[in-house]
């Protein structure tokens, strides 16, 4: 059995209109090993959200896989068909939003949406759908699981309803769980819970995560690996305390400086300059330069490769990179 | 004269919950329960808690944005909640506010010039060719380029839009600006942009804040005393050292605990509250933390805390100091 539970590669999501193609997801390559919890971290549009959509199957409509491979457990996603992926959906790999509201059904009662997916998954009775949403409602925290059963939505804060949601990707112990922002529309208070709860769940059902976030924090509390996307490509990668101590790519640096701290007083905070650039008109080159203190002419000419510069520790930036070869400087 | 431009006196907003068939007033959800604090000239007042602990209608209704249930809010020696809609519209052009949403807040029918010049034109300020003029150095204050004037909302960035808001509450030269969760809806690297645009407009036109946020780092940062929020009510004021120091409320020993540092090393002892905020329409009797405080006792179920003087500018509402207080004057 391959240590590897997830390999994507060269992964290439693009989205059209009648405007053109917007590549949103563009070559990137990343692996998910068995236990591990990976963040993806980028701001908003750098296509986080757009790859961990391309794993489940579920892109709209106007997005498609027009390159890489997507190798889940030994076998191919992207050649799968939608029957396929719907087996393997919500039992091999489950999912996780950040808006616990809009994606629980508003009609049904909790106890309905989580038997739902064990008795498709699991072709069990009612009976014994019942009892195991039972027994992951009490695993989650909720000593009154039998009320919440028939309870709705509605009638629970975010925090449960996340909750709920944890509950419900669990519930068929699935190999892979993708969290995209968890926690970012909870308050702090309930993040922490949340937070602890991924993380027991993650020991007790084995699970490997892969954490898409923007907070840095979170991320330096739940990853094992990092990864991090810029404009549709993946600009750095490394273990999480590497990434902390030694953070390599222009971008990451700036991204960490950003932050402002609550140990430390800074007078002024580090700014990255401008704005991130729109997927349908990116810049020639490294897609970084025009923000990067440290671009150089060749920065704006050709676009720099992924490339390890210690074990484990890759960077997309010609700072690492001599001119003739690819050789680290 | 006093060194405060703002004194928030027992400031509460309540918001009737109408049921039943002939839709009567069945009770009320206290939104902002009784809370006092002054900001000083040209300083930073942070306001912190979780959602629905009131800070934004706390607020909104400082500037009349919403009508005050009871309570006095003193601008500049006047009392606010008592002006009448004729003196309030004067009053305005010393208060502004900066919104959280810059999708929603610009109106997307009017070009950016408009948006900025609007506030100008409604109070009767300049001739149009002069507010042109005017529009334009606002634009240029707050880092956007004079080219833009003609452009529509949809055509800039969230990080612009905040820009556009924050040109649109300048253009008054108003005293004091309540910032409402100005930088949650924006990315990390745009956030420290404005951040900074706001401390620097701050420095150059002696602005006051109100600064409304629920992330708790970038309150620290921006601000000069800090006030924290819990169910409507006042928890605990303080200068910034002080509080994220030595905070003296359980809740914001919880609140500072559970903030995930980005460091990987410092792993620390976190305080990890039970259960959820209870629902303001029924808030809990006496000290309103106390179902989820680690510390609470008989006291703190019957009798509502107030807000009790600590030395220096620090005040804190819970008992924990209260019965410490009478402790030590038992053993004087």
């Amino acid at each position: 059995m391959s240590q590897e539970l997830l390999q994507i590669h060269n992964l290439k999501t693009y989205f059209f209109s009648d405007s053109g193609k917007i590549p949103a997801v563009d070559g990137i390559t990343l692996s998910v090993k068995r236990r591990e919890t990976v963040a993806l971290v980028g701001e908003s549009g750098c296509g986080k959200s757009i790859t961990s959509l391309s794993i489940m199957g579920l892109l709209p409509e106007s997005g498609k896989i027009v390159d890489g491979e997507i190798i889940f457990n030994g076998e191919n996603l992207v050649k799968k068909t939608d029957a396929e992926m719907e087996r393997l959906r919500g039992n091999e790999i489950s999912m996780i939003f950040q808006e616990p509201m809009t994606s629980l059904n508003p009609v049904l009662t909790i106890g309905e949406q989580i038997m739902e997916g064990i008795i498709l998954h699991r072709k069990v009775s009612k009976q014994e759908a019942r009892e195991r949403a039972v027994q992951m409602l009490k695993l989650v925290g909720f000593p009154r699981a039998e009320e919440i059963l028939s309870e709705y939505p509605h009638q629970l804060s975010g925090g449960m309803r996340q909750r709920v949601m944890i509950a419900m990707a669990m519930a068929t112990n699935p190999k892979l769980l993708i969290a995209d922002e968890p926690t970012t529309a909870l308050d702090v208070t309930i993040q922490a819970q949340i937070l602890e709860l991924m993380r027991e769940v993650k020991e007790k059902f084995e699970t490997s995560i892969l954490l898409i976030t923007h907070d840095l924090g979170v991320v330096a509390e739940m990853a094992d690996r990092v990864i991090v996307m810029y404009a549709g490509k993946v600009v750095e990668e490394a273990g999480v305390e590497e990434l902390f101590e030694k953070p390599s790519h222009p971008y990451t640096e700036g991204l960490m400086k950003s932050v402002p701290s609550l140990e430390e007083s800074q007078q002024r905070l580090y700014s990255i300059r401008g704005n991130v650039p729109s997927p349908d008109e990116l810049p020639k080159g490294c897609r970084f330069a025009p923000r990067c203190d440290k671009a150089w002419d060749r920065c704006f000419a050709s676009e720099p490769d992924l490339k390890e510069i210690a074990p484990g520790h890759a960077v997309r930036c010609f700072l690492y990179q001599s001119e003739e070869g690819n050789e680290p400087r | 004269m006093s060194q405060y431009i703002l004194e928030v006196k027992n400031l509460s907003k309540h918001f009737p919950i109408k049921g039943g068939l002939m839709r009567r007033t069945v009770g009320y959800v206290k939104a902002v329960d009784n809370v006092s604090f002054s900001v000083k000239k040209g300083e930073t007042f942070g306001l912190v808690g979780e959602s629905g602990c009131g800070k934004s209608t706390t607020g909104r209704t400082i500037l009349r944005l919403m009508e005050p249930t009871s309570g006095e809010v003193i601008f500049d020696g006047k009392n606010i909640a008592a002006l009448t809609r004729k003196e309030l519209r004067k009053a305005r052009r010393d208060l502004q506010m900066v919104f959280q949403d810059p999708y929603a807040s610009l109106n997307p029918q009017m070009t950016v010039g408009e948006i900025i010049e609007e506030p100008l034109r409604v109070h009767g300020i300049y001739s149009p060719a002069e507010r042109k003029v005017k529009v334009k150095e606002l634009m240029e204050t707050v880092g956007l380029n004079q080219s833009y004037i003609d452009r529509y909302p949809h055509e800039f960035s969230g990080g612009q839009r905040q820009r556009i808001g924050i040109a649109r509450a300048l253009s008054l030269q108003p005293k004091l600006i309540v910032a409402d969760e100005p930088v949650s809806a924006l990315d990390v690297s745009i956030q420290s942009q404005v951040v900074n645009l706001m401390e620097d407009l701050q420095e150059q036109f002696g602005l006051t804040y109100i600064f409304i946020a629920h992330d708790l780092s970038v309150v620290k940062h921006i601000s000069d005393r800090v006030g924290v929020m819990y169910l409507g009510r006042m928890v605990e004021v303080g200068p910034k050292q002080k509080l994220y120091e030595q905070p003296a409320h359980p809740y914001t020993e919880a609140l500072l605990s559970a903030v995930p540092i980005p460091n990987p090393k410092a792993r620390r002892e976190r305080i990890v509250l039970k259960g959820d905020v209870p629902s303001p329409a029924n808030p809990p009797q006496g000290c309103a933390f106390h179902p989820r405080c680690p510390k609470a006792f008989d006291r703190c179920k019957a009798e509502r805390p107030e807000l009790i003087h600590l030395g220096g500018e620090h005040y804190v509402a819970c008992h924990l100091y209260d019965e410490q207080e009478k402790s030590a004057v038992l053993t004087m």
